[in-house]
């Protein structure tokens, strides 16, 4: 691969990996770490590339198996679940108490999602978050189309029944 | 949009069906409010704010990457690495030819060089080998003599 392969390809889609970091690492700093390993990583393979055809999805699979490393490595523990109270914007909120309701409604979302396994919770943020195809979604994560969407929908049947559980019903 | 026509994307969305085009829909139609939203479509809600919310979150931008700079070659810079291979082939050339001559050299001292440093071990051995040569020599010669005799033969029958 040459430099401007890998300038044209590769350095615009930092940001994406990083994002896809974060969400399975809950960490900026480790999100970031991941990133530049990811970096590295794609350098010393450049003679791959050249059989590659879809890059972002390799690279986003780079990003998902050092950050699933990672997490095995350090009995690696999601932080982020509990820092977020209070990060929603209340600003547009019409009164303090809708937006502390809204705020509640939109951290039981999360964490309900965020106690999902793994596989799950990985392909609703590459589906419903980051707004990846199947085709691609399949490349990411090396399983075939069917297993996606298999995959998918008991990803969402599982946050459905977990919200209905919470009773987590419309927000205002 | 009408709730119906939700309801059927919702179906699709569930069942992991759904194009991304549907889930755009679903992602804006969530994102108003409806006051009079029937319960089916309402546990729906905060899934698709909260998928808006997560999309729109900003993260901090990541430092630019420095790249180490690269140092581009003229067609000029080149001169030494041609120079280098030059000069290798020649040593390698040279290298071989004094091999060959030094080869040739010895064999031809080799060749030039007495086997025997006694002169009478020397006279046995070249005498044992003359006579050798001269018994096979002899045996041939019986040989051809028989043959000889042969081919006369045959000639006197044919000149009757």
């Amino acid at each position: 691969m040459s430099l401007s392969r890998f300038l044209s390809q590769v350095v615009p889609i930092r940001q994406k990996l990083y994002r896809f970091a974060y969400h399975l690492l809950g960490n900026e700093e480790d999100a970031h770490d991941i990133t530049q390993d990811v970096m590295m990583k794609v350098w010393q393979q450049q003679e791959r590339m050249a059989e590659l055809e879809n890059m972002e999805a390799w690279c986003m699979r780079i990003v998902r198996n050092l950050s699933l490393d990672r997490m095995k490595s350090r009995k690696y523990r999601r932080s982020e679940d509990l820092d977020r109270a209070g990060e929603v914007a209340a600003e547009h909120q019409p009164s303090p108490h809708m937006a502390t309701e809204r705020q509640d409604v939109m951290n039981r979302v999360h964490t309900t999602i965020a106690e999902l396994p793994e596989k799950y919770r990985t392909i609703i943020q590459l589906r419903d978050i980051d707004g990846y195809s199947y085709q691609e979604i399949a490349e990411i994560l090396v399983i075939e189309l069917s297993e996606v969407k298999v995959n998918l929908h008991r990803a969402r049947k599982a946050v459905r029944e977990k919200l209905q559980k919470l009773h987590v019903y419309g927000v205002q | 949009m009408e709730y119906n026509k939700v309801r059927e994307l919702l179906e699709r969305y569930w069942e992991g069906e759904s194009s991304l085009e549907d889930e755009v829909l679903l992602r804006s139609f969530f994102a108003v409010d409806h006051s009079d939203l029937p319960a089916d479509l309402l546990e729906a809600q905060p899934m698709f704010r909260y998928f808006t919310e997560e999309a729109n979150r900003e993260l901090p931008v990541l430092p630019e990457l420095e790249l180490p700079p690269v140092i581009k070659m003229r067609s000029l810079d080149h001169w030494m690495k041609y120079a280098a291979i030059f000069l290798i082939a020649v040593g390698l050339g040279y290298a071989g030819r004094q091999f060959q001559l030094k080869q040739h050299r010895m064999d031809m001292v080799l060749a030039q060089k007495d086997t025997y440093d006694d002169p009478q071990k020397a006279f046995a051995v070249t005498q044992k080998a003359l006579q050798l040569l001269a018994k096979n020599l002899n045996k041939g010669t019986t040989k051809v003599q028989k043959l000889s005799y042969f081919n006369e033969a045959t000639e006197k029958i044919k000149a009757d």
